[in-house]
């Protein structure tokens, strides 16, 4: 066969990219993230046209490790509100919110009056606990995630419990949990779940995102955040909030968004034969409520090159908030020996920390991991196919990165 | 040689950019239209099309999405997951059942695209889903009704409209992946539902047509509100 020289490689590659535009053009039914959502960054990856889901392709997620902007958001929907397809916020008008279940005085609230109360603030990770789905083998059923199903955003509003205490209301002894539904306006399908009473201490209902009035894709006018769970947990377009006894029952809480665990003991998950059968139950699993301990590299990003021989290494650790993040440790020998990271920041946090390393790398193929720890001792598996779960919730191995050194 | 060289590499570049950008459609054998069918009513079919799973996961799949409200009778369930194991596992699916008899589509036979959610005989779902019998003669019988069905079947439709008097606020898919012939027949298989006297049936080259000016499911909706219906 003939060696095809540089000028041959760069016809090729012209060639390839008109053919790319052709398939654009007559490729009509497979639409960009900003034909599907108004205002989205037209870069985002469509995993679903219906319902809706958008990943954030890592490079971008990277590019903006402060915060995340709406633009750039992921999006997993599992209702499509109609007509909800906007960055915009949409109207507070009209909008009620009702409280009950086992709380001593049920009440319902216009949303407008939400903006008479305090307000408060918290920049929090929001991520999809299928994020990172991808990674393991065999692949799980579901949106194939690759790691941008996550975001470090703020959210603004008024603190859930400050609103029971303006209406003089009171969850009873018996309410355990804390059950929310998602408004079912346009016939929109069941939308419902449960997280334990414990989040009554942080749980926003959030006006707004990033100092805007909150994007009607991402749960706008009324979204209910609990910090340090994962998104699911985190209903948009919140219509209805129930104290109850129990857990929801609908699928969205059993058996979607679990995963399997021994009954009555403490262990994060139980590991399953990778592709094999779970019989889930309310018993022998739990819920995707606390996001766990996890950290990506923002720098260098997979095939770069970069200069040498001093190499900066930097990212992001974050984990449920409950205790401190204490150290990102890097490798660059396959996890035998590790450096430590400068984090940005100590102390407990909802959202993620910067952390930064810089490495002596010689000329040539590197592959760096990044893991993080926290005050409680958890940390990243280097293998995070040990916690393969057949829907594929809650990866959180150690991330690697291969990239050159001129 | 060289020329040789480049034609199939610009093939193999070409195949790739579809691959990468066309809609996921399901491979052809026994039991494809009635997954069409079923899993069209709630969500994109690409979330189907793009799984490799066993047998054991896909029945797991099944369960929970009959939590989620699939409504399949117990032949019909054997079917979809025979369907599925067979050309969505994780071995390489057979070749397509040999063209024993190429027997021609029938119109009916597309619809199966439809059914999930307009119904087997067009009843529709209120309200959900609109109804097509005697709709969509009543649509024909609208000055730019004809042009409008082929553009909506094509496209898809999202925004709130009114059918007998009902209000529905549903997001319909297009269906651009179908071929300008099964188009055509399903267009023509919806006049079973009710047509004007003389009605002039779809043709292929009318939907190819109607490709060369893409439009979003908005602006069929917009089409929509203006036309006069009764």
């Amino acid at each position: 066969m003939e060696k095809v020289n540089r000028r041959t490689t760069l016809k090729l590659m012209g060639l390839g990219a008109a053919l790319l535009a052709a398939g654009r053009g007559f490729a009509q039914q497979t639409p960009t993230a900003d034909q599907l959502v108004k205002g989205k960054d037209a870069r985002i990856l469509v995993l679903s046209q219906r319902p809706i889901v958008l990943e954030t392709p890592f490079a971008l997620l990277a590019s903006q490790p402060e915060r995340t902007p709406k633009e750039l958001l992921y999006v997993r929907n599992n209702v499509d509100l109609p007509g909800y397809n906007t960055v915009e916020g949409a109207s507070l008008e009209g909008w009620t919110l009702e409280v009950g279940g086992l709380v001593d005085k049920p009440f319902t609230v216009e949303a407008k009056e939400l903006l008479s109360l305090p307000q408060h603030e918290v920049t929090m990770v929001l991520q999809c606990s299928g994020n990172g789905r991808s990674l393991y083998q065999p692949r799980p059923s579901g949106n194939p995630w690759g790691r941008g199903g996550v975001g470090n955003v703020t959210f603004r509003g008024v603190r859930l419990k400050d609103l029971l205490a303006a209406k003089g209301a009171k969850p009873t002894e018996k309410a355990l949990f804390i059950t929310a539904h998602a408004s079912r306006q346009g016939n929109a399908a069941e939308f419902v779940r449960s997280v334990p009473i414990h989040a009554l201490e942080e749980a926003l209902l959030a006006l707004s995102m990033n100092g805007e009035p909150l994007a009607a894709v991402h749960g706008g006018p009324v979204r209910l955040v609990f910090p340090g769970y994962f998104g699911v947990n985190n209903v948009k377009w919140v219509a209805k909030v129930e104290f109850t006894e129990a857990e929801n029952t609908t699928a969205e809480q059993m058996p979607r968004y679990r995963v399997p665990t021994i009954p009555n003991t403490h262990l994060p998950f139980l590991p399953q034969e990778p592709g094999s059968r779970y019989p889930y139950s309310f018993t022998n699993s739990r819920p995707n409520w606390l996001v766990n301990v996890n950290s990506f590299i923002f720098a260098p990003l997979e095939g770069q090159t970069v200069e040498g021989p001093y190499v900066r290494v930097e990212g992001v650790a974050f984990n449920d908030g409950i205790v401190p993040i204490v150290s990102v440790e890097v490798s660059t020998n396959g996890g035998r020996t590790w450096h430590q990271a400068t984090l940005e920041r100590t102390g407990r946090s909802y959202g993620w920390v910067r952390w930064r390393a810089t490495l002596y790398l010689r000329p040539g193929e590197h592959e760096v991991m990044a893991r993080a720890w926290d005050a409680a001792g958890r940390s990243q598996p280097l293998d995070g196919n040990l916690a393969w779960n057949e829907r594929g919730y809650e990866y959180n191995g150690v991330m690697r990165v291969r990239f050159t050194v001129a | 040689m060289r020329t040789l060289w480049l034609s199939f590499l610009a093939t193999g570049l070409g195949l790739l950019g579809y691959l990468a950008l066309g809609q996921p459609t399901l491979p052809e054998g026994p039991g494809k239209d009635l997954v069409l069918a079923k899993c069209q009513t709630c969500h994109d079919i690409g979330l189907v099309a793009r799984e490799r799973l066993s047998r054991e996961r896909w029945d797991a799949v099944l369960d929970e999405m009959a939590l989620q409200g699939l409504k399949v009778t117990p032949e019909e369930r054997a079917a979809i997951l025979d369907y599925l194991a067979t050309y969505l596992g994780t071995t390489p699916p057979p070749p397509p059942p040999a063209a024993a008899a190429p027997a021609a589509k029938t119109g009916a036979q597309v619809y199966a695209n439809c059914q999930g959610c307009h119904g087997p005989q067009g009843e529709g779902n209120p309200p959900l889903f609109p109804p097509l019998r005697g709709h969509a003669a009543k649509l024909l019988g609208t000055e730019g009704g004809r042009n409008y069905l082929l553009l909506v079947v094509l496209y898809g439709l999202q925004g709130e409209i009114q059918v007998e008097g009902q209000t529905y606020n549903q997001v319909m898919p297009g269906f651009a992946w179908l071929t300008d012939e099964d188009l055509a027949l399903v267009l023509n298989h919806l006049l079973t539902f009710g047509a004007p006297q003389g009605f002039r049936p779809y043709t292929p080259e009318e939907v190819k047509a109607a490709r060369a000016k893409p439009l979003t499911p908005e602006e069929v909706h917009a089409l929509r509100q203006g036309l006069r219906l009764p």
